[in-house]
């Protein structure tokens, strides 16, 4: 499996009330799944342009398939799954960082969306940078600069045809059938 | 192995498992509350099967926007009391019931030692106080919890914490957990457990204890856990709801690393300055820091011995007029006991809001939110910018000794002034 996208470049320590602040949890319709996606796609990162570790253009042009890839420490602090869903529902495919707190590693991936944690991958991007990465191989590419890395993460093995079928629900729903 | 090793390799049903090996296993207990608990009960019914794996297992708590603050946060508690009784859980905590899902699952005997307990909360870590292993999952993880009882872990190595000596009054287990995230750092523990030990964790209460393995996942471990002792086996005498049995670790187990800490070397109180839990520096370095807000409570430091301590403080004495002091007990338990020895009659004498055992303002859910610019010394476990309000707001996190005395002031104060 290939994921290509244009990079946004963020720094260290990225926490989840910054992803997605406490003062939304409780918005958002959970069993209207259109009206829900749109409200936490809308909140996440609201106060970006009080922040030094997220380009502060990132909201205004985030697109689908956009990759993030990180400095240390992403998605330290909270449980809330808002924090990753926001990433998801604003268009980025996949984080690739230095290093990733568990809970939104997990959180993330349950999303189908990779969560990647490389140490030194960060000094190797910028904002702009062309990516590949790919999940089986287990290879991250930067198309703009050539350089090639590979990456050894600490998964179950079904985690892949969990990303294939679209996250950790549609995946048991997948094993029912 | 090491405790959480061997508490692994039982619920895997394995002789041995290995840091950083992954493991499936079954879960002892499971806790939801109102912040996350509708999404979990949306993600759980989107999964199409009918009952949970074992209701018995389940814990559901309200304590973050309780009483709910308005229509939106009145109905996912309608959904979330909807699905308990539709699914036969007993163990259910309404708004005046219970009070912060961690302290409730301690103090009413729910996590008992060697259980896997998983919550919708990254402060799950507090119940590895009673030597369980204790972490937070999101929602659609707990979904697939509801339905199969199963969880997969990645294996965490160990750091050991090791504390010797007696920590010197005022300066409580909350100085030293801020000590230690000043050596670890915000991501020293990723994926690794830290294990507290020593004579200084063996002589202190089961209530300071819980700031460490509260706080433990501010340095980014999966949790944090203590081996348990004679002070556990009296604590869960006449809570414990049902038998366990006590699992060690072993003498020969290997940690990934040990980190030694001196009690006696705790000179002052401590602070973590904003916009990190390890930004920790002496009292002395931000003492008169001017703050609008001083808050006693949350998951980290309501229990009973924090308002003893705060009443102390306060007790025949005034908050700053001009500060906004808010005591909020962990739990009804808490409330009760301050309540029979006059701590909240003291509290209220000084000119401070006394508030329902709730998560309060810690995670900008309900009531005590920060506006822009105001500065907040609070007893809770996060400072990130935002975490309370606005995201220009400062948050200085601190022991209940150290906010007590800066309530007073109305800026960032030694408690050391009044002992």
């Amino acid at each position: 499996m290939e994921l290509k996208g244009r990079v946004w470049k963020f720094g260290k320590d990225v926490d989840t009330d910054e992803l997605f602040a406490g003062r939304f949890i409780m918005g958002g319709d959970e069993t209207n799944q259109s009206q829900y996606q749109e409200f936490i796609a809308r909140s996440g990162l609201s106060d970006v342009g009080h922040r030094e570790n997220v380009p502060s253009d990132f909201l205004s042009k985030v697109a689908p398939g956009d990759i993030i890839v990180a400095e240390e420490n992403f998605g330290i602090g909270s449980s809330r799954q808002q924090a990753a869903e926001t990433l998801k529902f604003k268009g980025v495919r996949a984080v690739v960082a230095d290093s990733i707190h568990r809970i939104f590693f997990r959180n993330f991936w349950n999303l189908g969306c990779p969560a990647i944690d490389m140490s030194g991958i960060s000094a190797q991007f910028e904002t702009g940078h062309e990516i590949v990465i790919n999940l089986r191989q287990g290879t991250v590419k930067n198309l703009t600069t050539g350089n090639e890395s590979e990456f050894h993460l600490v998964i179950p093995p079904w985690f892949v045809d969990m990303v294939e079928a679209g996250g950790l629900i549609p995946y048991h729903k997948s094993l029912k059938s | 192995m090491t405790l959480v090793e061997k508490i692994l390799a039982r619920k895997a049903g394995k002789k041995v498992v290995r840091p950083d090996e992954i493991v499936e296993v079954s879960v002892d207990l499971a806790m939801i509350h109102d912040a996350l608990g509708a999404h979990t009960i949306a993600r759980f019914r989107e999964l199409g099967v009918k009952g949970i794996w074992d209701p018995a297992k389940v814990v559901v708590v309200l304590d973050h926007y309780v009483p709910n603050k308005d229509i939106d946060t009145a109905k996912k508690c309608l959904n979330i009391k909807k699905f308990v009784l539709e699914q036969g859980i007993e163990n259910y905590y309404e708004v005046g019931k219970g009070g912060i899902a961690h302290q409730v699952l301690v103090e009413k005997g729910h996590v008992l030692p060697g259980m896997i307990l998983v919550g919708v909360d990254s402060h799950t870590t507090t119940s590895g106080v009673m030597g369980a292993f204790a972490t937070g999952i999101g929602v659609d993880e707990m979904a697939v919890v509801f339905k199969t009882g199963r969880l997969w872990e990645r294996v965490p190595g160990t750091i050991r914490i090791n504390v010797e000596g007696k920590l010197k009054p005022p300066v409580m287990s909350k100085d030293l957990m801020l000590v230690i995230l000043k050596r670890l750092g915000v991501s020293g523990a990723l994926f690794k457990s830290l294990q507290y030990t020593g004579s200084t964790i063996s002589q202190m209460s089961i209530e300071s204890r819980m700031v460490l393995t509260n706080m433990a996942i501010e340095s980014g471990a999966t949790n944090g856990i203590i081996e348990p002792d004679r002070r556990t086996l009296d604590f869960l005498k006449g809570r414990a709801n049902q038998p366990f049995e006590m699992v060690q670790a072993d003498k020969d187990a290997e940690y990934a690393e040990t980190m030694e800490f001196h009690a006696e070397g705790i000179k002052e109180p401590m602070v973590a300055v904003p916009p990190k839990p390890s930004n920790a520096v002496g009292v002395t370095e931000v003492e008169g820091t001017k703050i609008d807000q001083a808050f006693i409570g949350a998951c980290t430091n309501g229990r009973l011995e924090d308002l003893r301590i705060a009443a102390r403080i306060l007790r025949g004495r005034k908050v700053d007029k001009f500060t906004k002091v808010i005591v909020i007990p962990a739990s009804q338990e808490v409330l009760k006991a301050a309540l029979a020895e006059g701590l909240i009659a003291t509290f209220v004498e000084a000119g401070a809001v006394v508030g329902p055992p709730t998560c309060g303002p810690c995670m900008e859910a309900h009531m005590g939110i920060l506006g822009p610019g105001e500065v907040c010394i609070s007893t809770a476990n996060r400072n990130f910018q935002g975490r309370a309000g606005d995201a220009t707001a400062r948050i200085y996190l601190a022991s209940p000794a150290t906010a007590a005395a800066s309530a007073l002031k109305g800026k960032i104060s030694d408690p050391r002034e009044f002992f």
